[in-house]
């Protein structure tokens, strides 16, 4: 067997599911799970959140190392499942490593929804958020033709290249913005309820939930890293909120403060 | 209620579309969403703090996404990071911010403690459903070839 190509296959497997947004318990797993079907001496896998390193010899022999930076980081839950299942049949022998470094480049760029599918996705998540706190009709539709705007804010942020948190912020103004713009024209509709519902999207929940599971499995590091990105982005979306509502109370004031 | 389970779904089924959830599991994982939302509901009801509310529907959704992964053989995180959804202090923070935008900062503490706790509350809730998890399978199996 090719141990070159079995390390290259294994640090892909991981750096997918790193960039996915998977636990670093199950990257360095699924790693050491690879590699030991090389029946060497030495296995070693070590994963941060910023970077992968490799190690993989006998104890008489060399020793391959590879070290990968990685970069961007999102959360794709579907490239997780496909590389954990392309790791479980390499492992019991189902396919060859070419098979698999094959299958893994495929999965790397592998996107399931169209972008207007993530839109509408973000719209539902905010409108059937205010169905979920038991709102009415007028907040439903509301928080949906917010959760619009949100959708198509964020996409003109990102494109511009502005940082995480900016991004946050813009979008977290906007909602509050058109929420409270949504009020003046119907003013039986609950403003508080149809901005609870579109923050949502942007709410770091997911972070959150990963970075506790990174923590109980001992990742001290990446997981205090993702605790830090849940506040950072939590605080953005409070700064946005905040600043969209006072910039209406302000206009609404004539200007004063 | 029934209205308020049925937005959970369709709340967690559109998340599932953000994050690229397997799109042969988004049923199952908004059916998860859905249960934690409806016993949030019922144990807000009963005990009134919606932190408690918070860690049960948790621990809820935690242990049908461990019973889900493994009866699908997918990864854990799968279920478990759209089925918090719900669950997770997106009003607390709000009302925290706009109790400072109307200039009232005892409440606004007040709710930014809360986020807290909650948060708390979600986290101890994994904790306690993973590590429960963990204890069945180091001591179930045999140490070998067995995937998570």
């Amino acid at each position: 067997m090719n141990d070159k190509m079995l390390v290259e296959t294994a640090v892909l497997a991981g750096e997918i599911m790193l960039t996915s947004g998977a636990e670093i318990y199950r990257v360095e797993d699924t790693i050491r799970r690879m590699l030991e079907m090389a029946e060497m001496d030495k296995v070693e896998a070590i994963v941060f959140s910023t970077g992968i390193f490799v190690s993989l010899g006998r104890l008489d022999g060399e020793t391959i190392t590879v070290v990968k930076r990685v970069k961007a980081r999102s959360s794709n839950l579907n490239r997780v499942y496909l590389v954990n299942d392309v790791s479980r049949s390499y492992c019991s022998g189902q396919l060859t490593v070419e098979e698999a470094y094959a299958k893994l480049k495929e999965i790397q760029n592998k996107l399931q929804y169209r972008d207007w599918m993530k839109i509408l996705g973000t719209i539902g998540v905010a409108a059937f958020f205010a169905l979920l706190l038991g709102a009415g009709p007028v907040e439903w539709l509301a928080a949906a033709a917010t959760g619009a705007i949100l959708a198509l804010v964020s996409r003109k942020l990102e494109k511009a290249g502005l940082n995480n948190f900016c991004v946050n912020v813009g979008c977290a103004f906007s909602v509050a913005v058109t929420a409270l713009i949504l009020e003046m024209v119907i003013p039986e509709m609950n403003a508080d309820t149809v901005i609870t519902s579109a923050i949502m999207p942007l709410v770091p929940g997911v972070i959150f939930t990963t970075a506790i599971r990174d923590m109980l499995n001992g990742d001290y590091l990446s997981g205090s890293a993702r605790i830090m990105e849940a506040v950072v982005i939590a605080l953005a979306v409070a700064a946005g909120v905040g600043a969209g509502m006072a910039g209406i109370q302000w206009f609404l004031g004539g200007g004063r403060i | 209620m029934i209205v308020q389970t049925l937005g959970a779904f369709l709340a967690v089924f559109s998340f599932g579309l953000i994050l690229e959830l397997p799109r042969k599991h988004l049923v199952l994982a908004g059916t998860i969403g859905a249960i934690g939302w409806m016993i949030y509901l019922l144990a807000d009801r009963i005990s009134g703090s919606p932190v408690t509310a918070a860690f049960v529907s948790s621990l809820a959704v935690s242990l049908s996404s461990h019973g889900a992964a493994r009866v699908k053989k997918a990864p854990v995180t799968v279920f478990l990071v759209a089925g918090i959804l719900p669950s997770v202090p997106g009003a607390s923070i709000y009302r925290s911010v706009s109790c400072v935008i109307n200039n009232e900062p005892q409440l606004s503490i007040h709710y930014l403690v809360e986020t807290l706790q909650i948060a708390g509350a979600i986290a101890l809730a994994v904790f306690l459903m993973d590590s429960l998890f963990r204890l069945g399978r180091e001591s179930g199996k045999p140490k070998k070839a067995s995937f998570p």
